[in-house]
């Protein structure tokens, strides 16, 4: 355990150094983290609160909504902390610097395979740890459980994180020993194949459809029965809402079998993966490293389309935007977390294709367009998701050849642009086909659909804007994972803020949208108290927006200008 | 071309450089010799803009690189002591793309490529990704990017470094080269043997400031002056550093 724990050191040791000669003015940024961090809790605490107190209050479903609800949050986070294990393991045991040297010292394989697992752990599960802590916190909330249950759900929680880690690393390890050489490209296609299969069994897991679809049962048992169901037996994320529901009444029912059942399958993944390791890793690695197909043969057709859309820009935009991009088609580091994207845009679509509403009795055509109203908070969540893993790092990303830009007769304006523009395109793109999609399956009027298309438009810009101007607020240049650069302080931030502002952006059109839409439903016209009510509304949203696009980049621009390296 | 006016760059309490004044000419070959930090890089650094100087001016082709940043760096080729570069570009592609971020012409940019990637023999490696780059190759393939443009100043840090003999041989016979042509090149290194060949004019930093400056037979004369014994640069060097040669 002691190398263990001396291969952790110069991890813990860096860490610790940050703190180390800190000042007073240094301790604003762990201050202002923990203060965004207790508001972000306590924005995700109050509407899981609010949604779980309506599902308690559904007669004879109620109960059994919120316990399909828990497996539901149990499975999807197991599915994430899976993949995102997966990935994050092939950086730390494959592709990290220290890999080199930590193999090159006196160390026993299952040693450094502890270690790894460990970091590996931290870096794939702390945004998971993030969004269940207010969560599970709501449950406790709306059922008034005893501390018992919190106690547990800490227990609980952290012991459900050890099963995805071993079962990424196995699958890590073996996958890097069945794909020759360190063509971590071609792993992970065969990663992004494994995932399509998960997210497959993830759907037939949930069986969203027979949710809210109680038509198709002849009777109401039946429909009680399915629901009854167990989402699989035999998964960690069952075990889970097994062991913690029954505690939110102070009830222990079956809850320490399940929890010996979570916990030994952890234990049992840790050994199956040290094991699996001993066979495996240093086999794996050497291959990695045997055959490195480096030539490039040329991209013509990515070239010539690229070389199109960027003619009539400035020289040094085209070739800092084709390098950019370039360098993201192929750093499978990079590319790599579209299986995520990928992940996050299937399932947000499959919600709402799967959505029974016009046959589920009370649901009505004025529900569907509240729905698409709200969708754009939805999707301007999705869209921060994915930005703050592909936007935010985009000044990040330069790295250690930043001096290239320094010294290079570029302004930093124009670099910033060139990071906002290449960003900009594709999030644009993915939003607009996420609402025009999502709308088009809720069947909504043309006015929601301006509406939410215009808004997610404005939204996006936005998102990229505080992206690229954040990122340039954080610049890290010397990670080792690009994982590392959206995982850290400003990361968070940007996501906060991201929130934050969509929230505001919401709040501020919901009233002004409603008046509008009710006005249209009831064929009259909107008052002239009304008409200022609208106009208020909208031009505070527009300030909003401006502020949101324009004041990052001014920050951002200010900060990269005081750079030094 | 380069003149360096009270040039100052603090880091907290400690004084890198303190208050330099140098002025080099065109087609000079300028040695900027020093110990380990002795402040060689920090200057170098301020010289191309990597770092703002804490007071004073550094000028390159008369633009003040603060005041006139994009001006300076139009004129300068930097080869850093480390070749970071963008390890998923090709060779080529990364000196089309320092070629743009210059402001060269396409076809210019495709004939300098062919040029340099002969001269510095790396005609073969063109189309590879620099990931697989030896460091001795990532060194020659920055030297190409910073000759790429014609420069008129070539500001180098340790520019030997990872080169082999045949290699260092070439980059000493371009250098001179490109002097003859009329461009200015300030060399730091503390390989005292290269100064000595390449160098027209010398000078000498320690903790910060400058100590010496002249041409090799000019700091030979100061040594003897201050000693009494005629020597060498190395004992030169040892002497202005406050070191022995036993050390």
């Amino acid at each position: 355990m002691n190398e263990v724990l001396l291969l952790l050191w110069p991890k813990a040791k860096s860490i610790g150094n940050r703190f180390k000669h800190r000042q007073a003015r240094d301790l604003i940024r762990p201050a202002v983290m923990a203060i965004l961090a207790l508001l972000f809790w306590v924005v995700i605490f109050v509407l899981f609160y609010k949604v779980l107190v309506y599902f308690k209050s559904i007669e004879i479903l109620g109960e059994i909504l919120l316990a399909k609800l828990m497996a539901v949050v149990f499975l999807t986070f197991f599915l994430m902390l899976t993949v995102s294990n997966i990935i994050t393991s092939l950086s730390t045991y494959f592709l990290s610097e220290d890999t080199r040297l930590i193999l090159s010292i006196p160390v026993s394989t299952e040693k450094v395979y502890l270690s790894k697992y460990l970091i590996t752990l931290g870096h794939s599960s702390w945004m998971v740890l993030l969004f269940g802590i207010p969560v599970f916190t709501a449950y406790g909330s709306v059922y008034g459980a005893p501390i018992t249950y919190y106690l547990w759900f800490a227990v609980i929680f952290l012991v459900f994180l050890l099963t995805p880690g071993g079962v990424g690393v196995m699958i890590s390890m073996s996958l890097v020993n069945l794909v020759p050489a360190k063509r971590a490209k071609g792993v992970l296609v065969v990663l992004f194949i494994l995932f399509l299969a998960a997210l497959y069994l993830f759907f037939r897991f949930l069986q969203p459809e027979k949710l809210v679809n109680p038509e198709k049962f002849s009777e109401l048992v039946d429909y009680l029965a399915m629901m009854k169901l167990p989402t699989s037996p035999f998964l960690p994320s069952h075990w889970a809402t097994r062991s913690l529901f029954p505690l939110l009444k102070g009830q222990f029912e079956d809850s320490m079998f399940y929890f010996l059942l979570l916990f030994s399958t952890g234990l049992m993944s840790i050994l199956t993966g040290s094991w699996i390791c001993r066979l495996l890793y240093y086999r794996g690695w050497s291959r990695s490293h045997e055959s490195r197909e480096a030539k490039m043969k040329g991209t013509p057709l990515l070239e010539g389309f690229l070389d199109f859309l960027m003619r009539p820009f400035h020289g040094s935009t085209r070739a800092m935007v084709v390098k950019d991009v370039k360098t993201f088609l192929r750093d499978a580091r990079q590319w790599s977390q579209l299986i995520l994207l990928f992940a996050l845009v299937v399932v947000y679509l499959f919600n709402f294709k799967a959505l029974p509403l016009n046959k589920v009795p009370g649901i009505s055509f004025y529900l569907e367009n509240v729905i698409s109203f709200l969708n754009v908070g939805l999707a301007g969540f999705v869209l921060s998701a994915v930005a703050v893993r592909f936007v935010y790092p985009a000044i990040s990303l330069e790295g250690r050849s930043f001096w290239i830009v320094m010294s290079s007769p570029i302004e930093l304006m124009r670099f910033i642009w060139c990071k906002f523009w290449t960003s900009l395109v594709p999030l644009l793109l993915l939003a607009e086909a996420l609402i025009i999609l999502s709308n088009t399956f809720l069947h909504v009027t043309q006015f929601m659909m301006v509406i939410s298309t215009v808004t997610i438009f404005f939204i996006t810009i936005a998102i990229v804007s505080m992206g690229i101007g954040i990122g340039a607020v954080y610049p890290r240049f010397r990670v080792e994972d690009v994982a590392q650069i959206h995982s850290g302080f400003g990361g968070l931030i940007y996501m906060i803020i991201c929130l934050t502002f969509i929230g505001l952006v919401i709040l501020l059109e919901a009233w002004p949208t409603y008046l509008i839409f009710m006005a249209r439903i009831g064929h009259r016209s909107l008052s002239f108290f009304q008409w200022i009510e609208v106009v208020f509304c909208f031009c505070l949203t527009i300030l909003i927006i401006l502020t949101a696009i324009f004041m990052p980049f001014k920050i951002g621009l200010k900060r990269l200008s005081r750079i030094e390296i | 071309m380069i003149q360096l006016i009270d040039l100052t760059k603090h880091f907290g309490q400690l004084v890198a450089v303190d208050h330099i004044n140098l002025h080099v000419k065109k087609g000079e070959i300028f040695g900027f010799l020093g110990p380990n930090g002795a402040g060689k890089t920090t200057t170098i650094k301020m010289l191309t803009g990597l770092l703002k100087p804490t007071s004073g001016r550094a000028l390159v082709d008369e633009h003040d690189v603060v005041v006139h940043p994009m001006e300076a760096k139009r004129v300068v080729g930097f080869i850093p002591d480390q070749p970071f570069l963008y390890e998923k570009l090709t060779g080529v592609e990364f000196l089309s793309f320092i070629g743009s971020l210059f402001g060269m012409k396409r076809d210019e940019i495709q004939w300098g490529i062919s040029q340099l990637l002969d001269l510095f023999e790396l005609d073969g490696w063109g189309d590879e990704l620099i990931e697989s780059y030896s460091h001795g190759m990532k060194q020659r393939l920055v030297m190409s990017a910073a000759l790429l443009h014609d420069p008129k100043v070539i500001i180098v840090d340790e520019p030997m470094v990872g080169l082999d003999p045949k290699g260092i041989n070439l980059v000493k016979r371009i250098f001179r080269q490109k002097s003859q042509g009329g461009a200015t090149i300030f060399l730091s290194t503390h390989t005292l043997e290269i100064a000595q060949q390449l160098c027209h004019r010398l000078s000498i930093i320690n903790r910060g400031k400058l100590i010496a400056v002249g041409t090799l037979p000019e700091l030979m004369k100061a040594l003897e002056d201050k000693t009494g014994q005629r020597g060498t640069l190395e004992a030169l060097f040892l002497a202005l550093t406050g070191k022995s040669l036993d050390e």
